[in-house]
């Protein structure tokens, strides 16, 4: 006979657990219904379902959104797989190539051309002109998911890149809030007066490390007239983007408005750095904005779009979440039933909510919070935003993970001259036009 | 007469005698493993090399086809091979070497008799116990330029003007894992030396000490020869595992900066998953593989007979 200490003491384990799950899905204020667990109807198909960016809330929303439709039918049971996300790539090459994929998956917009290549992916091109939302989705987002003409995913979320700016540093310092409309004048300007040294404090957290370096060091180079690709030909080495790369990386080298981490800075370095007043910007798009709003605070920061250039240009390229079918799916059907739920409109609003990014229809983008202030500098962002010119070419996608980021990790070191990392990385791309 | 003659009629010979039915049965007994050896070790090893001969860019399928050495002559011509093979050996010379060294002053201190041994000892396991990538990620912290404790510690001590960008630093980064990789290897040698140490017998220090000789005499006549099986085993161990394992590099540097960091394990990784060039891939991984079985072959032919004489 168990006596009251254990009891007690398993009360207060299922509590804490109880709280630890409250935690987990306090966002998630919408769901009506208890959190149970779901009901497994007896003939359901199963879907597999593969989710890979690791933030606890985005793990939150997905599997409460899991749960919720597999309690609204009986037809399909969708089980979700988390993978890290270092490791997603990776893994879904392995299953591809082993020929056991998901069902079904979220998948960068980067990604797609591969899958494509290796005819991994279902061509839902005529399911989705079909589909009642096709028409009322911002163009934009079917550009970043279509592939040598067929539609090969749904498109979860979008966004831009913008910039980050900590409004009690630059009042601190008795700076000016530069406007929308700012330069790269203005933003050096501001980037030297938010720096010191001696507090430990920069102006600009600049990122480094990784895919997305590049990227960012590219849209920066369209305000100067640069392009990655001019009349089907790679242009990313001419003379104007040579300078508009020689002045990003000076914001390193010669005017040191970044830490000295710079050079291997990632995603977490910026954020955190941001958050913990070692960089008073970074360059990001909005899906760091909700974990700001937690970690520096709703009223200390704003965000306004990328500056304009010398060329009175500036360009941020989209960037798509999206949610795809694979053609090796076993319950392709279970599989598209599932991904249409998830892009009904108080699903697709709630995800975007949580993960930061704006849906990809405007009658729920207008909707708060992606109206408030913190996601200003994105939503202006929309005008003048490109699809990544990255995409272009399905071998372009592994390059700039392997390749593209040591070459500017040297030019940002000193090894290598601008013009010569601009160079090497202008005849990888024309050798990988596939 | 007849009863008796078939009585005396010998017994029809076996098919096969005694000794060749035991022997069967011992091979019966090793098939179960060798069919998982074989499954898990030699044929991904037949496997790479076969898809080393072909040219096989998973995004580029039209172009699959059987190019002979054509992945190991670019191999040849590729610059960055070439650094990923100095940075992998610098890495392991440095490591092991130090590892070595401090896990041995780490055992001799150990095998003596002080209070609250047992303790030291726990806290000396430590950094083997705790997972390679936790290992990476906790030392990720310690040398952040901005907000790590390293730095923070050498600003308040007047040690440091300037914050040191331990991993970003291309002169810096390899030093800075290495470190860590020291520190994390150091309670393998410390274990199996100490392991070596206990088992001396006194007797032999005993019968030196008789003889005349003097502690650094011991250890160098004594102590060093009866742990030589052990060092060599221990370091040659050890040698293979940080050549081929990159957990450290891959949490805390990625192989950068700038590829300072990028050893040949790691600089495979890449081909294969993020170029997707699995071809070149498989000759990397070929390569390495030749790497260390030369080792491993140089290593018995050096160590051959080292146990009998230590014994």
């Amino acid at each position: 006979m168990k006596d009251d200490a254990s009891y007690a003491s398993r009360r207060q384990f299922l509590r804490t657990l109880a709280a630890s799950g409250a935690i987990a899905v306090s966002d998630l204020a919408w769901w009506e219904e208890p959190f149970l667990s779901p009901r497994k109807a007896h003939a359901a198909t199963t879907v597999r379902f593969e989710f890979y960016i690791n933030e606890p809330a985005r793990y939150a929303v997905v599997q409460s959104l899991v749960e919720r439709f597999n309690k609204s039918q009986s037809d399909v049971e969708v089980k979700v797989e988390f993978v890290p996300q270092t490791q997603a790539h990776q893994k879904l090459i392995t299953a591809v190539s082993a020929k056991n994929p998901p069902d079904c998956c979220q998948m960068w917009d980067q990604w797609l051309g591969e899958f494509v290549v290796l005819d991994a992916l279902e061509d839902l091109t005529e399911r989705i002109k079909a589909w009642k939302f096709y028409r009322s989705t911002v163009p934009a987002a079917w550009q970043a998911v279509t592939v040598k003409d067929k539609i090969v995913s749904f498109p979860l979320s979008i966004t831009t890149e913008g910039i980050y700016i900590r409004t009690d540093r630059v009042k601190e310092y008795g700076l000016k809030m530069p406007t929308p409309d700012w330069t790269w004048d203005d933003f050096l300007a501001l980037a030297k007066g938010l720096t010191k040294p001696e507090k430990n404090q920069y102006g600009f957290g600049m990122r480094g490390a990784g895919k997305w370096a590049v990227s960012y060091a590219t849209e920066l180079m369209y305000g100067n007239g640069a392009q990655v690709l001019k009349d089907g030909k790679v242009a990313i080495n001419s003379p104007e983007a040579v300078s508009a790369f020689e002045w990003y990386i000076d914001l390193f080298r010669k005017w040191k408005v970044t830490p000295p981490s710079a050079p291997t800075d990632g995603f977490r370095q910026i954020v955190e750095g941001f958050a913990r007043g070692i960089t008073s910007m970074y360059m990001h798009n909005s899906g760091s904005v909700e974990e700001q709003k937690k970690s520096t605070g709703e009223q200390k920061f704003a965000t306004l779009p990328i500056p304009i250039g010398p060329a009175k240009k500036r360009a941020a390229f989209y960037f798509c979440e999206t949610l795809t079918i694979f053609k090796a799916s076993k319950n392709k059907e279970g599989a598209w039933k599932f991904l249409t739920w998830m892009m009904e409109d108080e699903q697709h609003y709630q995800f975007c909510k949580v993960a930061g990014n704006l849906p990809t229809r405007p009658s729920l983008s207008e909707r708060p919070p992606f109206t408030e202030a913190p996601y200003s500098g994105f939503v202006k962002s929309y005008p003048f935003a490109i699809v990544s010119p990255y995409l272009a070419y399905a071998g372009w996608g592994g390059k700039l993970d392997s390749e593209a980021p040591p070459l500017l990790q040297q030019a940002i070191v000193g090894q290598i001259s601008p013009k010569e990392c601009l160079d090497r990385w202008a005849d990888i791309l024309t050798k990988n036009m596939v | 007469m007849n009863r008796d003659a078939a009585l005396a009629t010998a017994a029809p010979r076996a098919l096969l005698s005694h000794a060749t039915r035991e022997t069967l049965a011992n091979y019966a007994y090793l098939l179960p493993a060798a069919v998982c050896l074989g499954g898990t070790v030699f044929f991904p090893i037949l496997k790479a090399i076969h898809m080393s001969l072909y040219q096989n860019v998973l995004i580029r399928p039209q172009d699959y086809r059987f190019i002979g050495l054509g992945n190991y002559v670019r191999m040849v011509q590729d610059p960055v091979f070439w650094l990923t093979l100095k940075n992998s050996f610098t890495w392991v010379f440095w490591s092991v070497s130090l590892q070595f060294l401090c896990g041995f002053l780490v055992a001799l201190l150990l095998n003596g008799q002080f209070k609250g041994r047992a303790v030291f000892r726990t806290i000396s396991l430590l950094p083997w116990i705790i997972p390679g990538v936790v290992v990476g990620l906790i030392w990720e912290y310690i040398y952040q330029p901005n907000y790590g404790p390293l730095n923070d510690l050498l600003r308040r001590a007047g040690w440091m003007r300037e914050p040191v960008a331990w991993l970003s630093d291309v002169n810096l980064v390899m030093p800075a894992i290495i470190f860590t990789n020291i520190w994390r290897g150091i309670p393998f040698f410390t274990i199996m030396i100490l392991a070596g140490l206990q088992a001396i017998p006194e007797e032999i220090y005993e019968a030196a000490t008789v003889d005349g000789a003097g502690v650094i005499q011991r250890f160098w006549s004594v102590t060093l020869p009866m742990l030589r099986p052990i060092i060599v085993v221990a370091t040659a161990t050890r040698i293979i595992w940080t050549f081929n394992y990159a957990d450290l590099i891959f949490v805390m540097t990625g192989g950068g900066p700038a590829n300072a960091t990028q050893i040949t394990s790691t600089y495979t990784l890449m081909q294969a998953y993020s170029d997707l060039d699995w071809g070149y891939a498989a000759s990397l991984s070929v390569i390495l593989l030749v790497i260390m079985l030369t080792f491993t072959a140089l290593y018995l032919k050096l160590t051959k007979g080292v146990e009998s004489v230590a014994g």
